[in-house]
């Protein structure tokens, strides 16, 4: 029980310093992502600190392995805490909304995209739908779906390749 | 098979969280056995960063201190959790006199208004409080006597006056 006791103690202070570290490298990608999916800073700060107060040692533990990408684990964990949210607003089929993403922050990607990519694209990440829940949403097979996403990843990686290069 | 496989939109599903558990299960057995697939998992890992870094928005001033804030909480409750006494280990008690074994306090002499009497002082007390309303009873009892004198010596002086005239 004495040793139970000395490492609850000592877990406290160190699980506070590792979500401070991880709130400084991804406490702004990640409020950014969740601001596009709310739409609203005062609710995506609110779902941020909720995100953060119900990280414990043991998910810290698992962000932190090796190998394993910090900044992806957290966002499948404010994507989970916002599903609940992400199934009361309107889908990406509107294409309003992707229009106001494009003007909300100046997303460059969802705008070099064609309008089927976008919709798969902004479906996935922006309302969590996996690809056999798109594919019956939009009539298409779910190769297509997956290869409809591919492309707006490589339309991404072509961005990256392109700033990178100026 | 391998390329083919990465180009399938599989890796792309799993990043973005919207692949089957089956679909995830594959994956890391792909990404174990083969280095290719890993290689191809960590650039879209990076392109992930990328997008979440074009929308990245400053937290507020003060959301950290909400997170701390209900770390500290937890901390303080910790520390004042009565269950770390109520265990049945006898040396129990160390955890208050061996450094580093339990909650280590800072003590602090509290300002207080009251002070300690022993109890052999009840009974005085008691009898003080007895005799008083001894003295007290008798007081009244001798001024309404002394009174009710002075009342029939002043009624005495009055029938003497009036007999001698």
């Amino acid at each position: 029980m004495k040793q139970q006791l000395t490492s609850t103690e000592a877990s406290l202070p160190v699980l506070k310093q590792s979500k401070h570290s991880l709130y400084i490298s991804y406490g702004a990608l990640l409020l950014g992502y969740i601001k596009e999916v709310v739409k609203e800073l005062a609710l995506a700060e609110q779902y941020l600190t909720e995100v953060f107060n119900e990280l414990k040692a043991q998910d810290i533990e698992e962000i932190l392995k090796p190998g394993a990408n910090a900044f992806l684990r957290l966002q499948q964990m404010a994507r989970k805490k916002l599903s609940s949210f992400i199934n009361t607003v309107e889908n990406c089929n509107d294409q309003a909304e992707i229009s106001a993403k494009k003007g909300i922050t100046g997303n460059k990607f969802i705008s070099l995209m064609n309008q089927e990519q976008q919709l798969v694209f902004c479906g996935i990440h922006y309302h969590g739908k996996n690809t056999a829940k798109l594919a019956e949403e939009l009539n298409k097979p779910e190769n297509t779906i997956r290869a409809l996403l591919r492309e707006s990843f490589i339309i991404i990686r072509n961005y990256r390749n392109d700033t990178a290069v100026h | 098979m391998i390329q083919q496989y990465i180009n399938s939109g599989i890796l792309e599903a799993y990043v973005t969280g919207a692949a089957s558990d089956q679909e995830v299960k594959e994956l890391l057995y792909m990404k174990a056995t083969y280095p290719e697939v890993n290689i191809a998992l960590q650039e879209l890992e990076k392109d992930m960063e990328l997008i979440a870094q074009q929308m990245a928005v400053a937290p507020p001033e003060g959301t950290w201190d909400k997170i701390s804030g209900s770390i500290n909480e937890l901390i303080i409750r910790e520390n004042n959790d009565p269950e770390q006494f109520t265990g049945r280990d006898e040396s129990n008690y160390k955890n208050f006199t061996q450094p580093g074994t339990g909650p280590q306090y800072i003590e602090v002499e509290s300002e207080n208004n009251y002070m300690k009497v022993h109890k052999a002082w009840k009974w005085v007390f008691a009898a003080v409080f007895v005799l008083g309303k001894i003295f007290l009873g008798c007081a009244i009892y001798f001024y309404l006597e002394n009174r009710q004198a002075q009342l029939q010596l002043k009624e005495l002086k009055t029938e003497l006056r009036l007999l001698k005239k």
